[in-house]
């Protein structure tokens, strides 16, 4: 199943992500303290080849300096514009995820239940999934015009694949001996789905999820680059046509900021929904 | 994996080809019934007129001329993306003192969508090819950066150790040990990394095309930036997402079968 799962994914959330360097850190033994220094350690490496290059180029409008991006990001923080644009974004990729979620979560069950309902759905899915969200971005402006709805369509049309196929693999993995036990204690059907799919299938979901995440925050910096009044992917277009480079960076530092913060949330939710998948839940 | 759990009676009346094109071949009719309702003047595409402006924009040569330029950007870009990405990966799987100084820099860069250094790759590069280039080369170069460094360190310490006790030199074990230990790794990345690649390049192209007023960027995706913006061709714009979905689709089987190929072991 995993090869309908990767097609689309920028960050690959797949299978077996190297481990975090927390992880790493633990293996070899290495305080947690000491860890966080190396980190310290790499990011100071970087933003000095950075100052050195700004400093070598001596081009503040192709590479600004790391204290001028600093600067920037501090007035676009403190002005409040950054927090607008970055909860404009959110919005966006939240109703979509919700939508997205409503949508697939429920057809994957029925796909994954029904041999019959995958027979007839599933050609549909595969002629519609390589047709990237970026691909629609055109169309949608003729049918939406530039504006909220279309940067959300086309998340949740780039959130829909990865939950579903993840969905349908979920549900076909449920393990069969407990499917086979609950038959035999006459568990009603109903109940099956519920206590012992829906939980089997869960963990798989939840990487699915955290796919689509990854689909959709990728996909709306286009959508709203290209087709919207508002938002983080408007904002970066924005000052670089003013050629203010300083804040086009401080954007794209922002947008890796509630990317990442986003991804660490939903890691979260799943250690909290899935607490019985930790570490096995790919393998 | 194929088990199901057939809570449905599995009827088998109806043969599995007809059923697999039922949904499809419904859609396209009803498309193609709304749009005859459609006045003639209309704007909106329908099945008949996509075909129509497939032949035409093939005859013309425009597709397959913009087809090539944006299929050659993503050759390039990708060929970028995978040797710093590999060789990267190669480094950062075989020695936990690069990951660990590495790691923190390529976490923070990953969650920056290609699209949002498109106005940075502007800025440095122009609207040109090298813009492309660019960020193709950044899409491409974190799934294969990823899988490399994974399979790289998860090659067994058995066989090196092996090879280092009969005293192969260094270089030998990267290239007879490790490199196949690694190749499913890497071709899966590949594989994620070319998905990716071919998504960025219609989208920076796209963007060019609608930030810098035409640009002369080329390609599908400024292809269909002109059928949106200036001639306003909705069945050209249909047609164009058809290419790219098979394109995507191409690529997606073409490395399947590489993979068969080259890791037969692994099935």
């Amino acid at each position: 199943m995993q090869r309908s799962i990767e097609i689309d994914s920028p960050l690959p959330v797949s299978p077996g992500n190297p481990a975090r360097p927390t992880l790493a850190a633990k293996v070899a033994g290495y305080p947690a303290v000491l860890s966080g220094l190396v980190t310290l350690r790499s990011f100071a490496v970087f933003i000095a080849i950075w100052w050195a290059a700004a400093a070598w180029t001596h081009s503040p409008l192709q590479l600004p300096t790391p204290l001028s991006v600093l600067t920037a990001l501090k007035s676009l923080a403190i002005d409040g514009e950054m927090l607008d644009n970055a909860l404009t974004s959110f919005t966006r990729l939240a109703i979509s995820m919700g939508i997205a979620v409503v949508v697939a979560v429920p057809l994957g069950f029925l796909m994954g239940l029904s041999e019959r309902a995958n027979a007839y759905i599933d050609p549909m899915v595969e002629v519609l999934r390589p047709i990237s969200g970026i691909a629609w971005i055109p169309l949608a402006l003729f049918i939406f015009g530039v504006g909220d709805v279309l940067p959300v369509f086309i998340m949740t049309y780039v959130a829909c694949f990865p939950l579903l196929l993840n969905t349908i693999a979920g549900v076909r993995g449920t393990d069969r001996r407990l499917l086979a036990a609950a038959r035999t204690m006459g568990v009603p059907q109903s109940r099956i789905v519920r206590h012992v799919v829906m939980p089997g299938a869960l963990p798989t979901i939840m990487v699915g999820l955290r796919l689509a995440f990854a689909g959709a925050w990728s996909a709306i910096i286009a959508a709203e680059l290209i087709g919207s009044p508002s938002g983080l992917g408007f904002a970066i277009e924005w000052y670089r046509q003013l050629l203010m480079s300083p804040k086009v960076f401080a954007y794209i530092i922002a947008i890796g900021a509630v990317g990442y913060s986003c991804d660490v949330a939903l890691q979260a939710l799943q250690r909290t929904l899935t607490p019985w998948a930790r570490g096995t839940e790919l393998a | 994996m194929s088990a199901t759990l057939a809570l449905s009676s599995a009827g088998r009346r109806t043969p599995d080809m007809l059923r697999a094109i039922a949904l499809p071949i419904t859609l396209l009719v009803a498309w193609q019934l709304w749009a005859m309702t459609l006045p003639d003047d209309t704007r909106a595409p329908s099945p008949a007129s996509v075909v129509a402006a497939f032949v035409r924009l093939c005859a013309s040569g425009n597709l397959p001329i913009s087809l090539a330029q944006s299929f050659g950007r993503v050759l390039v870009g990708f060929a970028i993306g995978l040797v710093l990405g590999v060789s990267l990966g190669t480094l950062m799987g075989a020695s936990r003192a690069v990951r660990r100084n590495i790691e923190p820099i390529i976490e923070s860069f990953r969650p920056i969508a290609p699209m949002a250094v498109l106005p940075i790759a502007i800025l440095w590069f122009g609207t040109g090819t090298p813009a492309g280039l660019s960020i193709v080369g950044y899409a491409a170069f974190f799934p294969m950066l990823l899988s490399t460094a994974q399979g790289v360190s998860r090659t067994d310490r058995n066989l090196v150790q092996a090879a280092r006790t009969m005293g192969v030199s260094r270089f030998r074990i990267l290239a007879k040990v490790i490199v196949p230990a690694a190749l499913p790794s890497i071709l899966l990345g590949a594989r994620l990394g070319m998905g990716v690649a071919w998504t960025a390049i219609i989208a920076a192209e796209l963007a060019v095309g609608a930030k810098s007023g035409g640009g002369s960027s080329g390609g599908i995706g400024q292809m269909m930036f002109i059928f949106y913006s200036y001639s306003i061709d909705m069945n050209g714009i249909v047609v164009c997402m058809i290419v790219v979905g098979v394109v995507a689709l191409f690529i997606d089987r073409l490395f399947r079968i590489a993979e068969r190929h080259l890791i037969p072991w692994r099935q």
